[in-house]
């Protein structure tokens, strides 16, 4: 009987990044079988934080630990004519594979889709990269801040007069994570109809990019070109100031502007200078000012429940430790315990979305370094034991 | 041709604004047959060029409601059918859809269809296989917040993601646009492609529940962590990165243009002196490892801003990245239309719209993924309002022309809308003085080749 929506599913995961690990995370959370396989060195994610406890110990970085989650692990050292050897064995009997690599360096061994799909013909092969897999900027190097900065969405995040900001976090590396998984997703659904599998390309810089609707848009349909908002005068729809924290407020929703001038105590925002978007905007210091005048003695969590009242589009800046207390959160399920054997038991965000007849399951930390070796090596593939012995000492595992 | 993903496979997208009328454009990409409903009172808001969309030639016009950007862009390929779903007999024609659908989608707060008889339990009735998609800001269930309304761009802040966001040491901000949308765009695609092969296996469907919010905190899960374990609240770094410099965004040649870089490694260091022609900060003992460079990384930004001032953001792209440094420049919503890397890839598709809508052509983006032996194109603008009515209902469900005329009649079906209003649109050349805009450039047209 089948219990994840994904059961069935062989992954292997020899991505070393957030985008990647995060792919192969989400197919694991949903059933697949994923074995992350990691060079012998471990995975360049293990040496990022932060730490349990901010010990920089390789079994106990907290990313590592979080973008792991429900995987087995084992070590290959794919630059060894017999690592290759072994990963074309694997690649035999598995049905993605999620990679992050340069474009070409998977080729360059041998192991790219076509040298696989020969072994496999159903096998697919998720690749995701910051510019894609062709073009010319391909073999460019990514970062966060570059996605970003390509992706558009840096020429409208800041303020006019200063730098484009990029977002806080990893943001387009969870995103082209979850794009990957979901392209995946769907040519496992297609593959059921043609037995084909697909080499999927997924660009990180174009993931960011596609979310950009109005900014794309806006040129070809009328010439114009979006902008960060103005240093002063424009707080209004922005993170403003309360009595302990911060609040943003946008117009629309259910509630009128003569609702938020009630919300906010606020009458003079019924004014005549305020009565459309460009006399708000013409007029927008005094906007900001009398408004955050009128919330400067209320508290955020005060607010919350009451801009809910007036059907407001309304939210309030959280902390990380806020949200790991959250109410909503804990009545969604979100976070589950597991136990690590390094770390003991942790608490972890867990689970995107619920599916009611296939629900995410959390049945394993993730893996330590070549954690499952023998169970893939001597058991899975029927080296003996002088043969596992030899594969450590030729540096294959 | 090869054989689409979701050939064959019919969805109800009874869904608004960006979220999964979004991810309903994409599954049309990928080959399924997407019906869009809506009220006849209630076009999408994006219907009405709100939320920054844009008219073509910032012109409402005749039938503006069918020319907005955004709205072609989030539902292309789709079928549109006009329903009133407020009304008892819009409800049956919905019921008697589902019997003949595979997924139906659905973004209304959870009160919603539980009030028509149309929740997870009564579509089930209807056809035991169905699989519902179901986007909300909170989510379904008990919790304290399951009411209340949300929506994207406010939720940044609600989800933490402001927190970490905004200039060093100032207050908390958020990204220029609508951000917490798209995860669950993708989150839908992921789910309902998982959930489809399990039907295909099992003969089961099941109800897929979103929130919104979930999806934006899981995005930062790192920072969680620390908060649990660590005890520490992480925060705002601007364009630094935790664990390299230097990285940010300075000021290339021009009027508002600028280059990013980031580096990583001493090596990386080492070839940034190079580039820049400045040997003596090679050895500088100030940036002579990572943590000695973030110590002092106000000085190097000003020495960064000072070198990079004067030369093309492109041209110091391929500089840096020539000698293996992550770097490239902020590109806008103008920039990427003439961008070699995305041309080459295609990301930008040429639309042709009917000619009655008066749209012309237009250029939008397709998909951020490829199929290498499945290939994919936008198979057509956002459908002009109930543009499907009749072929919905006439032929699909069989109803009889005099029973089609009589839903007309009552305002059931309708391909005007009852209600609402173009967004008004502010002369460009006035948005650019306000500060609205970065640019207007009247050329446009003949620069894409769409004149």
């Amino acid at each position: 009987m089948l219990t994840g929506a994904l059961d069935g599913v062989k992954v292997l995961d020899l991505s070393e990044d957030i985008a990647g690990s995060f792919c192969a995370r989400l197919l694991a959370d949903y059933g697949a079988e994923v074995l992350k396989v990691e060079p012998p060195g471990g995975a360049a994610l293990r040496r990022m934080g932060p730490f349990f406890h901010d010990d920089a110990h390789p079994e106990k970085s907290l990313f590592f630990l979080v973008l792991n989650l429900n995987k087995k692990g084992a070590t290959l050292n794919l630059e060894t004519v017999t690592g290759q050897d072994i990963l074309k064995r694997l690649a035999s009997h598995v049905d993605v594979i999620v990679e992050s690599y340069r474009p070409g360096y998977l080729e360059s061994l041998g192991l790219g889709y076509d040298d696989l799909k020969e072994l496999n013909p159903e096998l697919t092969i998720t690749s995701v990269t910051p510019f894609g897999q062709d073009g010319p900027y391909s073999q460019y190097r990514g970062e966060e801040i570059v996605n970003y900065a390509m992706g558009m969405i840096m020429s409208i995040s800041g303020v006019q007069g200063r730098e484009p900001l990029k977002h806080g976090g990893f943001q387009a590396q969870y995103e082209g994570g979850l794009f990957a998984a979901a392209t995946t997703s769907m040519a496992l659904f297609g593959r059921e109809f043609t037995g084909q599998g697909e080499h999927i390309d997924v660009s990180i810089t174009e993931c960011v990019a596609s979310t950009m609707m109005a900014t794309q848009t806006m040129y070809p349909f009328m010439g114009g070109t979006q902008v960060r908002r103005r240093a002063s005068g424009s707080m209004f729809g922005h993170p403003m100031p309360c009595q302990d924290g911060w609040i943003i407020v946008q117009t629309g929703g259910g509630a009128s502007w003569e609702d938020l001038s009630e919300f906010f105590q606020c009458p003079e925002m019924l004014e005549e200078r305020f009565a459309d978007r460009a006399q708000r905007a013409e007029n927008g210091e005094e906007l900001d000012r009398i408004v955050i005048e009128s919330i400067s003695e209320r508290g955020k969590w005060d607010l919350f429940p009451k801009a809910a009242e007036y059907r407001m589009l309304f939210g309030l800046v959280q902390t990380p430790s806020e949200l790991a207390q959250c109410p909503q959160l804990e009545s969604r399920n979100f976070f589950r315990e597991i136990e690590h054997p390094e770390m003991g038991t942790v608490r972890v965000p867990a689970e995107l979305f619920k599916l009611s007849e296939t629900p995410y399951r959390l049945e394993r930390p993730a893996p330590t370094l070549g954690q499952h070796n023998r169970e893939i090596y001597v058991e899975g593939l029927e080296y003996d034991e002088q043969q596992f012995t030899q594969l450590r000492q030729l540096n294959a595992i | 041709m090869p054989r689409l993903p979701l050939e064959g496979i019919r969805i109800l997208d009874s869904t608004y604004v960006f979220a999964l009328p979004y991810a309903g454009g994409h599954l049309a990409d990928l080959g399924a047959e997407v019906i869009k409903i809506e009220g006849p009172g209630r076009p999408d808001v994006t219907r009405t060029g709100g939320y920054a969309g844009s008219f073509p030639e910032n012109q409402a016009g005749e039938g503006w409601w069918n020319k907005p950007s955004t709205y072609n862009l989030l539902n292309r390929g789709k079928r549109s059918l006009v329903l009133d779903m407020g009304d008892e007999r819009g409800r049956d024609l919905f019921r008697e859809l589902v019997t003949v659908s595979d997924v139906v989608m659905e973004n209304f707060t959870p009160r919603v269809m539980r009030r028509w008889g149309l929740d997870y339990p009564n579509l089930r009735k209807l056809k035991p296989d169905i699989i519902l998609v179901s986007n909300t800001g909170y989510g379904h269930g008990d919790g304290p917040y399951s009411g209340y309304p949300a929506q994207a761009t406010t939720q940044e802040a609600t989800h933490g993601h402001c927190w970490v966001t905004g200039y060093l040491n100032d207050g908390p901000a958020k990204a220029g646009a609508s951000f917490v949308d798209f995860l669950s765009t993708w989150s839908a695609i992921f789910a309902l492609g998982a959930a489809l092969r399990y039907r295909n296996r099992t003969g089961k469907g099941q109800w897929i529940d979103i929130a919104m919010y979930q999806a934006g905190v899981m995005f930062l899960s790192e920072y969680l962590m620390d908060a649990t374990i660590n005890g520490r609240e992480g925060g705002r770094l601007g364009n630094r990165h935790p664990y390299r410099a230097p990285q940010g965004c300075y000021p290339a040649r021009g009027a508002d243009q600028w280059i990013t870089l980031s580096v990583g490694s001493d090596e990386e260091w080492q070839a940034l002196c190079q580039v820049m022609g400045r040997q003596d900060l090679a050895s500088d003992p100030r940036f002579g490892d990572i943590l000695s460079r973030r110590n002092n990384h106000d000085e190097l930004d000003d020495l960064l801003g000072q070198w990079t001032a004067e030369t093309d953001k492109y041209e110091l792209m391929h500089l840096l990245q020539g000698a293996g440094i992550p770097s490239g420049p902020v590109l806008t919503g103008r920039d990427i239309h003439f961008d070699p890397h995305y041309q080459r890839r295609n990301f930008l598709e040429r639309v042709d719209f009917p000619e009655e809508r008066e749209v012309g052509s237009r250029f939008l983006m397709g998909r951020p993924y490829k199929f290498s032996n499945t290939p994919m194109s936008i198979r057509g603008p956002g459908p002009a309002f109930g543009r499907d009515n009749k072929p919905l209902l006439r032929e699909l469900l069989g109803l009889e022309e005099d029973v089609y005329q009589g839903l007309v009649a009552d305002t059931i079906i309708t391909d005007i809308p009852t209600s609402g209003e173009a967004s008004p649109q502010m002369d460009p050349a006035r948005a650019v003085e306000l500060g609205l805009l970065a640019d207007y450039d009247p050329e446009y047209r003949q620069r894409l080749g769409l004149a």
